[in-house]
């Protein structure tokens, strides 16, 4: 009897786990899940009701016992105990999202309190029950360790999945080999005599042939550039056997792997073709690594070699519109937003430089000294896809040379540059930050001075300049006087810690627009009502921050990434903490590159508006974290520079 | 008052069960209602929800049965149960999982919607094949739910409309019977929720209510 009603329990059990799986299977992580993980927590799972208003859990309820997922409704998180307790600790979670992580996979109490905000439905699965699913389930155990480094994860391949539509009339680096390449190519046997070989490849009009056994299976290749070194300069007789003259163990790749892998394994072993295999490991085909770039249409090495070979402004047009090209198949390949914008910027500077070698030819500065700078996003090597200029000069006056005349020039120049740039699509800076404005064609003194009077009257409009002008980067010639600025803007910033808490305070001025009780605040604009501007109240946030940090810290870089992670190691950060901040930043360059692409038209500078309604649920959550990342250094920074607003 | 009544009365079938069931009726027979129905909260209750061939209760059979707990405020799928009546082998498997069934309902009130309908299936099989006369408490939700949320219709409703309107999701195609119960437990709890608030505090006022209820709106 006991044995029927266990089994009866059993089967009710399975049964009743069925419309928690369907709720868990439309939810990240657990739609990753394998299914036998997700009928465990299903079943494990009780489901528990908490009216509006209710302390579902709190600081004071002990050590955390169940880990909640929120069915329906809306949950409140606010951090308890005396710390500050502002708007930045208030923060609320809708169905889907689950807590408190940290505490139940640490065995301790909240940090934080939740409150039903508005009737609602947990799964709550026993903290024993949690920690066995962590065990059991490596996707399960990711997110909760990783939290949203997952999350950032799976959303960048719902994105290549999104993309891989408007992808779709040019094959990707994703594609299989099976479709690349040359089908059938030629093969002989390893007894081949070499001039047999080589008629062959004459016949053909192919650069290799693949050698194989008697099963076809590949042994060894041997190319036109072989040629040279181990036959004719070998001495080798042409009635040698090929298998003496050839690459033995070439690599080879299933049908099935893609054009990825096997430009990764060209990368790798520095080689230049790669033979395909079916099922049974017999040669199909080969493919080459001219069939890959063919591939991506534009190619890294071509755009380079373009930029670098190209006569005039024209053709740097095309090659500029080539670099956007590349980016565009590059975010859709699911390129991290950190790599691409480094990529971007590394062409935009070689576009730049070839601009100021062809304007060279007409100007001539031998004897002088002097180094084109990169201001803001530029500076920082993060430039998405549409930017505009930020540039400027310094120089040294030689002995004997006339300052104002020397300015002169170069200031002529420079406006050739601006204008030249301006054609290849990167417009002119509406603030007339260009090297052209007298203003910011300066002498190496009145770089110093103007930096030092900046920081000694941190006013407004100097700390607006600091945000732009300290974020330089020498582009093209002495670079050395880049670093002399650098050292010195170092060096007087750390001597006036009141301009740093001036920055502070400045940096503080905006918040990111996470609700009390909506997820988003989306009126901060006037003019874009409904939408969130993802650089003023998103990536602008981390900038200003790192900014500070790297002042404070005197960290040479620019970059804001780089710029967080090495201040980070000075001033003892945990790594995993400092980590969980540049995700979110990453995150929210990568929406913004990707809203600028897809909503981008050619020839029209993209906007930084994004609608958060049209998020998928994912890139939403996602976004609130990454938000939450942005508060949660800004408290940071108001702590350590004791700025109260 | 709430007591099981073993009718003999010539019915043969309970003459014949084996004596594992008979011994295991006897046990069901003998326990007692928790003492512990102090509040809701401490009470268990066990949703119910059936499967049967057709509507009417006099053509149509039972042909499956499921069942799931509600104790001190958590709905547990994982104390749940399921009888699916159409795969017994024989009688006595039929017998033997009936009250395998019976066992886990316990003494406990249970949680239906329209008590009359699943009353109407139920009983005359446990009759029938137990040689039993159930007497249960009925909470019953689709009386309920129109006297504690009024303001949200006074009048019974569909149960898909009543998720609706308390924004659960009543899921795509037809809920099995596990489904519908864990459906009902939810609106359960929130109803228990709701009683509290209206002075309704124990399992006894709970079943008053509902009583009350089915004869207001019935005879209006």
């Amino acid at each position: 009897m006991e044995k029927i009603g266990a089994m009866l329990q059993q089967d009710g059990q399975r049964r009743a786990a069925a419309s928690a799986v369907a709720f868990l299977s439309r939810h990240a992580p657990f739609n990753k899940m394998d299914p036998e993980s997700l009928q465990w927590f299903a079943e494990k799972a009780q489901i528990v009701f908490y009216p509006a208003g209710n302390l579902i859990v709190g600081a004071d309820s002990g050590t955390v016992r169940y880990f909640y997922l929120i069915e329906s409704g809306k949950v409140q998180a606010r951090q308890a105990g005396e710390v500050v307790v502002t708007e930045y600790s208030i923060l609320s979670h809708g169905p889907g999202e689950s807590f408190p992580i940290g505490a139940v996979t640490a065995g301790r109490p909240s940090t934080n309190d939740y409150t039903a905000l508005e009737d609602t439905f947990c799964y709550q699965l026993p903290a024993e029950d949690y920690l066995t699913l962590m065990a059991k389930s490596p996707e399960f155990n990711l997110f909760c360790t990783q939290y949203i480094a997952s999350l950032l994860d799976q959303s960048r391949r719902q994105l290549q999945a999104q993309f891989a539509q408007k992808a779709s009339e040019q094959q990707t680096l994703n594609s299989p080999l099976a479709g690349i390449g040359t089908r059938n190519p030629l093969a002989v046997l390893p007894e081949t005599p070499l001039r047999d070989a080589f008629q062959a490849m004459s016949q053909a009009n192919v650069g290799s042939v693949v050698v194989v056994d008697g099963e076809q299976k590949p042994m060894g290749i041997f190319t036109r550039s072989d040629l040279l070194d181990r036959v004719v300069l070998a001495e080798l007789p042409l009635t040698t056997a090929i298998r003496e003259a050839m690459s033995p163990s070439p690599t080879s790749l299933n049908e099935h792997a893609t054009a990825y892998d096997a430009m990764l394994a060209m990368a790798k072993e520095g080689i230049r073709h790669v033979l395909i295999t079916d099922h049974a490991g017999a040669l199909s085909g080969i493919v080459s690594e001219r069939d890959l770039f063919a591939l991506q249409r534009v190619g890294l090495r071509q755009i380079r070699q373009t930029i670098e070979a190209a006569p005039d402004v024209d053709a740097l047009k095309t090659a500029a519109a080539d670099v956007r090209q590349l980016s565009f198949n590059m975010l859709a390949q699911g390129i991290g937003a950190e790599q691409l914008t480094q990529f971007i910027s590394a062409l935009n500077d070689a576009l730049t430089r070839r601009v100021l070698q062809l304007n060279l030819e007409r100007h001539d500065f031998s004897g002088i000294d002097w180094c084109w700078l990169a201001f803001g996003s530029e500076g920082r090597d993060e430039q998405t896809f549409s930017t505009d200029q930020d540039n400027g000069i310094v120089f040294q006056v030689p002995p004997g040379e006339d300052q104002a005349e020397l300015k002169k020039r170069l200031l002529a120049f420079a406006l050739e540059v601006n204008k030249s740039l301006d054609q290849i699509g990167f417009p002119l800076c509406k603030g007339d930050i260009m090297a052209s404005n007298p203003q910011w064609c300066l002498t190496l003194d009145e770089w110093r001075n103007q930096f030092t009077e900046w920081i000694r009257v941190p006013e407004p409009v100097a700390l607006l300049n600091a945000s732009i002008f300290f974020d330089f980067r020498p582009l093209y010639g002495k670079v050395e006087l880049a670093d002399s600025m650098r050292r010195h803007l170092l060096h007087q910033a750390q001597a006036m810690p009141v301009f740093l808490q001036a920055m502070a305070r400045n940096a503080l001025d905006v918040a990111p627009p996470l609700g009390k009780i909506r997820d988003f605040l989306t009126d901060l604009e006037a003019d874009a009502p409904g939408k969130i501007d993802l650089k003023k109240y998103g990536s602008r946030i981390f900038v200003d921050v790192a900014r500070i940090y790297a002042l404070a810290a005197g960290v040479h870089s620019t970059n804001t990434l780089q710029r967080l992670r090495l201040s980070a190691q000075k001033m003892n950060i945990r790594g995993d903490e400092i980590n969980a901040v540049l995700d979110g930043l990453n995150f929210i360059q990568f929406l913004r590159l990707q809203h600028q692409y897809l909503n981008g038209e050619p020839g029209r500078q993209g906007d930084n508006l994004i609608d958060p309604e049209k998020l998928n649920e994912l890139d939403r959550r996602i976004l609130k974290e990454s938000f939450r990342q942005a508060r949660k250094i800004q408290s940071r920074l108001k702590l350590d520079y004791q700025v109260n607003h | 008052m709430f007591g099981i009544k073993k009718l003999f009365s010539g019915v043969a079938e309970a003459a014949s069960l084996p004596a594992d069931v008979r011994a295991a009726l006897t046990d069901w027979q003998a326990r007692v209602v928790d003492d512990l129905e102090s509040t809701h909260f401490l009470t268990r209750y066990v949703v119910l929800d059936i499967v049967t061939d057709g509507p009417d209760p006099e053509r149509h059979r039972l042909t499956g049965l499921a069942a799931t707990e509600v104790h001190r405020g958590v709905v547990a799928p994982a104390r749940s149960m399921y009888l699916d009546l159409l795969e017994v082998a024989d009688e006595e498997d039929r017998a033997r999982r009936l009250t395998a069934f019976l066992q886990f309902i316990g003494k406990a009130p249970l949680v239906v919607f329209y008590a009359a309908y699943v009353g109407g299936f139920l009983l005359p099989a446990l009759r029938q094949h137990l040689g039993l006369s159930l007497q249960p408490r009925w909470v019953d939700l689709a009386w309920l739910l129109p006297a504690l949320f009024a303001d949200k219709s006074h009048q019974p409703m569909p149960l898909d409309d009543w998720l609706q309107l308390f924004g659960l999701d009543p899921g795509e195609g037809r809920r099995s019977p596990n489904e519908n119960c864990l459906a009902l437990a939810r609106l359960f709890q929130m109803l228990v929720v709701r009683a509290h608030s209206k002075g309704v505090d124990t399992v006894a006022a709970l079943i008053e209510e509902s009583k009350a209820s089915s004869h207001l709106r019935r005879s209006h």
